[in-house]
């Protein structure tokens, strides 16, 4: 039995979708790219060259660790689709500018190694890839993942950090206008919040990304700060206040909505959403961290697929209990 | 003496106890914080393991089989609070860092295993050789991960310092994760070294005879394509 024998194909079985609407990995990846821009531009214009130093060595690391992986494991170079740049410059959002070369290479490298090639490329990771590498950095070593302490040249202030040593009080003359500029420290692009919300509201546009996961998280984060705010105002800042600062619009849009990490009908969507603005809001009021979001997004992406159960049951057939059914039936 | 050997050794990789068949992960997570941390619970488990197996041969003839693993657990919970006694007499700093694992020795996945798939079928000689060998690899992968850990998390190794002068520890290796994130690795190493040896051995098979030595598993199709 030769193994040309075997090649040789008499029927070919595909499954579907058999209708393609055109849209291409590349494509999704250009709108991304042109949808952090304003983002990256205003990072430019606040912190300089370091944050140009900072966000390009996060990509190219990102691409050569994809590389490497995709050698190792013998699949094809994709670096030309663009996800793995978008993993990096996503990445450097989240890091101060003037985090050390050796802490962007390590967080880069374990966010494409560890977060996304080693579950065996794009789309098969559960968490997003950029925050598994974000995480490992920011717990292994906190004091140069915060910009509070490495940037002392500065005169802007951490508004979550006031807020969590201050109380609400301190925080309250605080202008939204001015977060909205990103006259504010925290993670170089992260903290653009403006140029981010225009950026993201582009991307929904154009259907790149579920409006409903970035909308319902929003309105979890809104919903939770307004609730917390009016019980006991002295304590907990309002909701402007938490969509402003850290990274709730970059969780939002750009890091809650990867697609293979996310529900995709409409109500756990919604859910989804919901519950991670509701986390964003509980681990910065009750937590010991100071920005919850990126840790809400990674819970909420090991929730998607308890999230993926809630289905409409085929036509013509009862409702059955979750787990009643053979699970791999299911999601 | 040659089955002696063969028993012994098979521990040492073959069947390698944490990655080759994941027994006794509890311990391997928990407490290979660092390498003598690591070399500490792997010698108090090669000891209960090497005398458990020992009395359960010596016993396997009198234990009735529907209470046999009652009595393996009564023998290796005996061992097990001998090797607690021991410590807090001659290795109490030890003792305090493994804390509550010393005891969960007991329920140790590899006790129970190697007195039930082994020692409750073999002569004595055969089962006191595959304790210490199961004893010993399990021991060795500890220390492995734990010197990893330590390297990576502290920049230490067995307490001395071996990393350069300014080097951040990557703490979040002696965290759990990194204990989960370590074994992941190194599993996936093994893996791959035994794809790449099994898809060697069948690319000489195949070039001996032109009849397909199986069924044409991965590892064989895999090796095969790339000729």
């Amino acid at each position: 039995m030769s193994t040309s024998q075997n090649n040789d194909i008499l029927l070919a079985i595909s499954t579907p979708p058999f209708w393609h609407c055109g849209r291409t990995i590349r494509k999704n990846s250009f709108h991304t790219l042109v949808a952090l821009t304003p983002a990256v531009i205003m990072s430019l214009i606040h912190w300089g060259l370091p944050a140009a130093r900072v966000m390009a060595l996060a990509i190219v690391v990102a691409m050569v660790t994809e590389a490497v992986c995709q050698t190792l494991m013998k699949q094809k170079l994709s670096q030309d689709n663009g996800t793995a740049a978008i993993t990096g410059l996503l990445l450097a959002f989240l890091l101060p500018a003037s985090a050390p070369w050796w802490l962007v290479v390590i967080g880069a490298a374990c966010a494409m190694g560890i977060g996304r090639m080693a579950f065996g490329g794009y789309g098969a990771n559960q968490v997003n890839a950029t925050l598994v590498g974000w995480a490992m950095i920011f717990v292994s070593f906190p004091f140069q993942m915060d910009a509070a302490a490495s940037l002392l040249q500065t005169d802007l202030i951490d508004p979550l950090l006031k807020l969590k040593y201050f109380g609400a009080d301190a925080v309250a003359d605080i202008s939204l206008f001015d977060l909205l500029l990103g006259r504010q420290l925290g993670g170089l692009g992260s903290s653009q919040v403006g140029a981010l919300l225009i950026g993201g509201i582009y991307l929904a546009l154009r259907g790149v990304i579920r409006w409903e996961i970035a909308l319902s998280f929003i309105i979890g984060t809104f919903l939770a700060a307004t609730c917390l705010h009016f019980a006991d105002s002295s304590l907990y800042a309002g909701p402007f206040f938490h969509l402003g600062t850290g990274s709730t619009i970059l969780a939002a849009f750009f890091l809650a909505t990867e697609d293979s990490c996310s529900p995709h009908r409409p109500l756990p969507m919604v859910l989804y959403g919901l519950t991670g603005g509701v986390l964003v809001i509980l681990i910065r009021a009750f937590g010991s961290y100071a920005d919850g979001a990126p840790f809400a997004v990674m819970l909420i992406n090991l929730l998607a697929p308890m999230f993926a159960l809630i289905r409409s049951h085929p036509f013509g057939t009862k409702p059955s209990k979750a787990g009643a059914a053979d699970w791999r039936t299911r999601a | 003496m040659n089955q002696f050997i063969q028993e012994f050794t098979k521990g040492l990789w073959k069947e390698l106890p944490p990655f080759r068949l994941l027994l006794g992960l509890c311990p391997v997570l928990a407490v290979t914080k660092s390498a003598s941390n690591g070399i500490g619970m792997g010698m108090a488990v090669l000891f209960v393991l090497t005398l458990s197996n020992m009395l359960i041969s010596l016993v396997r003839n009198i234990i009735p089989s529907k209470v046999r693993i009652a009595c393996f657990i009564t023998i290796s919970a005996t061992l097990v609070v001998a090797v607690e006694l021991l410590m807090q007499a001659y290795a109490y700093p030890l003792y305090l860092q493994l804390g509550i694992f010393v005891p969960l020795i007991v329920v140790n996945c590899i006790i129970l295993g190697r007195a039930e798939a082994f020692a409750a079928k073999n002569p004595v000689h055969l089962a006191i050789a595959d304790g210490l060998g199961m004893g010993l690899g399990f021991t060795m992968s500890l220390t492995f991960l734990g010197a990893i850990r330590e390297i990576l998390g502290a920049g230490t190794c067995f307490g001395y310092p071996v990393m350069w002068d300014g080097f951040q520890p990557f703490t979040i290796m002696v965290e759990a994760p990194g204990a989960f994130l370590c074994l992941g690795l190194t599993l996936a190493a093994m893996n791959y070294g035994t794809r790449r040896q099994l898809m060697k051995k069948n690319r000489d098979a195949a070039e001996e005879s032109t009849v397909s030595p199986c069924g044409g598993c991965r590892a064989c199709s895999v090796g095969r394509n790339n000729d």
